[in-house]
């Protein structure tokens, strides 16, 4: 394992999508995703969490390919992605995997879990036939799955074992990097841990790198080597699991972070004031400022970047940078 | 509002230089028009000349465009039989036909609405059955078993009507029945699925539980929401009125439109043929135009958001 | 109407469990359609008689029940052709044609369908527009036109009645296919690098050939109507090929001497299509309860 070198580099990743809205409405342009740079290094993963909308999982279908971005670029290894759909971009799909949300949704219902768990094997011709065989059982095994439930179909299996045959399947071509998209976030609290504790697992045994996409801190941190949070479609904050969770810099990862519940902690929840984020409208300068509770009018007029702390960690926040101190907080302007 | 209009209008214009251009590609696809007409001994001087006439001698491009401004024009040529005007040959028969279509109409709105609507507040009692197996049996006895039935028992058997022909009203009671009673079948079955699937929803359910007389809950919630569909299919029906009745006008040799296209597709006499394609295309895309505004008074989401162009 | 609500509020539960078990209705159609198959099968020896074979001494000879004899026990016609054996090759007739159309339009409307979905814009935008064109013009018309300007041949009939539907496979196929293609299976077997015909051919299909399937049964009977009321017209089958329209268009002339020529082929043409639109509506309740 070449540890250091990247595995998967993305450059300012734009992602816009056209929407109409109401009959006389002029198609408004949303930006799910808007700028964003990532790096993920062989066999590690990084976490991506961020409120739904915010394009955490556009950013995930980017950096796989599943999308082209409108503007930025993505090199797989050292290579541009291909085209969606080439002949290129198939034949890169076995090093390159998705867990999704849905496990039921991401199954075909009408093929037992040891053909789908089969396919990318026959799809990239990986393997005689008789070895896919033998193949496919080591992985049911690896996932924690007995053989004989491959015999099984989807609606036949539990919710936590739908999506470890899922990562059976994802895992089939040994791929380099796996995208999953809110892979715990469909299933029982008693199983989620379960399944976190198979993606650390498979990660030693495998040596797969991950972007791991999630709504929630807490199981971010878990897995993840480095931890990026996303707002209306930029990463605001990214740094150590461990140093975002205890200290986190930004006005919105912290307001995140105490929105965990704590045991034995009768914290201060920082509660958000003003609307949800509304990537069709989005505000000027810093796109948190009419929630965060320390805006200064720098934040409503200039867009702060991403830049490092002396400590390493990446903030994008003109308080947290000293660039201004604290203040009030901006008086919410009128929707438009 | 203008805007909704000026999509639906273009979409309907868009039809109608599709049905033209079908007719122009189909007619050319299927041969040379002039050896056909002529016949496969002609003299080549004659199948020439007649080339030259009707202009089939061009290059294939423009033909098309001369066809397709000669039919802005309103000349849709004439035709090959008799050489009069194909579009004063259509329009002659129009009443005829009308005078079975537009009582049709009438019993079929008359007869299967409400027999759907009574069917569907009464679910599986006896008279929801009947309605039923009437319905399907409208649907898979054709136009033209029914209409020789009618012969069989009203003029054969019984004598009390005439089996065919345009004489006087007595002859044209037979066919409208005929039409009536198989389009009554399919709106009844239609209102009553409508209806049906109306009186199913939480929004009926809330309305009598919180309690709303039944009677108005349906005719203030059920009715209004179910005929969103059935108006459909009624502008469905509309879009017929010309050219509804082809297989019953052959079955009572009633001289309609129907008739008209059926002998002129006998003899391949295209511009006929053409012409009475081109006016139920009309017909159809005018019907579902004012149906797609009707839907905007029947309901108001589509105002706001109507379906998605194309 | 005070006892009406109560009606209401229980909408379709118990009709659904009773529609478990077909009915004597849905059995009736079963049967009769396995022997309206037998027949068209073995027409060539269930047929007593050639078609086309004349009886000259036996002509409009009535059927057993009307007092005639067991040479011909559903008659003759005008020309001493015997009444049943010509139904049976009719129905033969109208039965390929009706079974070849319905699978030409499934798969031409299916394959249309999920062009339409694969490629989206405008491969996408061309497909719905003709969809538009086919729905927006009643099909008997269209259907005449082209006979009108192509004349006449059983492999264009069966061609010419096979478009009738296929914009409702078309848009049924698209539509399911875009559904499982943005978020569901399809998507997820593309992230495998699947190829598109391995998506669609073995994936997207499968799964919605109870669709399809319950979309033909209903379009099976409509087909068999069209091309006998085309035949009845005379303008779809000719002779001496016969349909079962094709005899009630020509036992018409003698309606009054010889009304059974034509109360059988219109009898068998009723129960056909009664039988395979009650098993429509069974498999419909059954499979897809979605589809309208």
């Amino acid at each position: 394992m070449k540890a250091g070198s990247a595995l998967l580099e993305a450059e300012g990743l734009v992602r816009r999508y056209a929407m109409r809205r109401g009959l006389l409405g002029r198609a408004v342009e949303v930006r799910a995703v808007d700028g964003v740079s990532l790096k993920l290094e062989r066999g590690r993963t990084l976490g991506l969490v961020g409120e739904s909308g915010c394009g955490k999982s556009t950013t995930g279908r980017l950096v796989l390919g599943m999308e082209t971005p409108d503007a930025g670029r993505v090199s797989f290894d050292g290579a541009i992605m291909p085209q969606p759909g080439s002949v290129a971009w198939r034949a890169m799909r076995a090093r390159m995997q998705m867990v999704f949300q849905d496990p039921l949704g991401a199954l075909d219902r009408r093929l037992p879990i040891a053909t789908q768990v089969g396919e990318p094997l026959d799809i990239h011709g990986i393997g005689a036939r008789a070895e896919r065989a033998a193949r496919v059982e080591t992985l049911l095994r690896a996932v924690g799955l007995r053989p004989d439930q491959g015999a099984r179909y989807p609606h036949e299996l539990s919710g936590g074992q739908r999506q470890r045959a899922v990562l059976a399947r994802a895992l089939a071509t040994d791929p380099a990097l796996l995208v999953c998209d809110e892979p715990i976030s469909a299933l029982d609290v008693s199983i989620q841990a379960q399944v976190m504790n198979l993606l650390v697992d498979l990660q030693e045994q495998f040596g797969t790198a991950m972007l791991f996409v999630s709504h929630d801190l807490r199981a971010v941190r878990q897995v993840s080597h480095r931890v990026a949070v996303m707002y209306l479609g930029r990463i605001v904050e990214e740094g150590e699991p461990d140093g975002v969770l205890h200290e986190p810099a930004h006005p919105y990862s912290r307001a995140l972070v105490s929105a965990i519940p704590h045991p034995g902690r009768a914290g201060q929840r920082i509660v958000l004031q003003g609307d949800p984020p509304n990537p069709a409208d989005r505000p000027s300068g810093c796109a948190f400022h009419p929630r965060c509770p320390v805006a200064t009018n720098l934040c409503a007029r200039e867009t702060p970047a991403l830049k490092a702390r002396p400590d390493g960690r990446l903030v994008a926040c003109h308080v947290a940078h000293g660039e201004v101190s604290a203040g009030q907080g901006h008086t919410r302007q009128e929707a438009a | 509002m203008l805007r909704f209009l000026a999509t639906r209008l273009a979409r309907a214009a868009l039809t109608i230089a599709m049905v033209v251009t079908f007719a122009f590609v189909v007619l050319r696809l299927s041969g040379d028009p002039a050896q056909i007409i002529m016949g496969a001994d002609a003299p080549p001087e004659a199948v020439e000349a007649f080339r030259t006439a009707w202009g089939l001698d061009e290059p294939i491009w423009v033909q098309y465009l001369s066809y397709f401004w000669a039919i802005l024009q309103g000349d849709l040529g004439r035709s090959m039989r008799d050489g009069r005007d194909a579009i004063v040959l259509v329009t002659e028969r129009i009443p005829a036909t009308l005078a079975l279509t537009l009582p049709a109409l009438a019993i079929k709105i008359c007869l299967g609405i409400p027999a759907g609507i009574y069917a569907a507040l009464h679910r599986n009692s006896l008279a929801d059955r009947v309605v039923m197996i009437i319905a399907v049996a409208g649907f898979t006895v054709p136009s033209f078993v029914l209409g020789l039935l009618l012969v069989l028992v009203f003029a054969v058997q019984l004598g009390w009507l005439p089996s065919g022909g345009q004489e006087s009203w007595r002859h044209g009671i037979l066919p409208v029945i005929t039409l009536g009673l198989g389009g009554a079948a399919v709106l009844a079955r239609f209102t009553r699925s409508a209806m049906l699937e109306v009186l199913g929803q939480p929004y009926i359910r809330t309305a009598s539980a919180k309690g709303v007389p039944w009677r108005a809950v349906v005719t203030g919630h059920a009715l209004p929401n179910a005929a969103i569909p059935t108006v459909t299919i009624i502008g469905f029906m509309v879009g017929t009125l010309i050219a509804g009745a082809v297989v019953v006008e052959s079955v009572f040799s009633w001289p309609g439109v129907g008739r008209l296209l059926v002998v002129a597709v006998a003899n391949r006499d295209l511009a006929v043929v053409q012409c009475i394609l081109l006016l139920v295309a009309i017909t159809m895309v005018c019907a579902n135009l004012i149906v797609d505004l009707l839907y905007g008074l029947l309901d108001p989401r589509l105002r706001a958001a109507p379906r998605k162009a194309a | 109407m005070p006892e009406a609500p109560l009606v209401i509020i229980a909408p379709t539960a118990p009709a659904k469990t009773r529609r478990k078990a077909p009915s004597a209705l849905v059995v009736f159609g079963i049967g009769w359609l396995m022997l309206m198959l037998i027949v068209a099968l073995l027409a060539d020896i269930l047929a007593p008689y050639a078609y086309t074979a004349l009886d000259l001494r036996n002509r409009l000879s009535p059927p057993i029940l009307l007092g005639g004899n067991w040479l011909h026990p559903l008659g003759t016609d005008e020309l001493g052709r015997d009444v049943l054996s010509r139904l049976i090759y009719s129905i033969r007739t109208s039965l390929l044609i009706a079974f070849g159309a319905t699978i030409i339009g499934a798969a031409v409307g299916t394959s249309l369908g999920f062009l339409a979905a694969h490629f989206r814009g405008f491969i996408e935008q061309a497909v719905l527009a003709l969809v538009d064109f086919s729905a927006s013009l009643p099909f008997l018309i269209l259907a005449l036109a082209v006979l009108a300007f192509f004349g006449n041949s059983l492999l264009l009939l069966v061609c010419l009645l096979g478009l009738h539907a296929w914009e409702r496979y078309a848009r049924i196929a698209r539509g399911l296919a875009l559904a499982a293609g943005t978020q569901g299976y399809a998507a997820a077997v593309r992230g495998l690098g699947a190829s598109p015909w391995r998506i669609y051919g073995r994936h997207v299909l499968p799964n919605i050939a109870s669709t399809l399937i319950v979309s033909m049964t209903l379009a099976f009977p409509e087909v068999i109507l069209l091309e006998s009321g085309l035949s009845f017209l005379g303008l779809g089958v000719q002779p001496p090929e016969t349909s079962l329209g094709s005899m009630v268009g020509y036992g018409r002339e003698y309606l009054t001497r010889a009304p059974w020529i034509l109360l059988a082929p219109a009898s068998t043409i009723v129960l056909t299509t009664l039988s395979v639109s009650l098993i429509g509506d069974w498999l419909r309740d059954k499979l897809d309860p979605t589809l309208r």
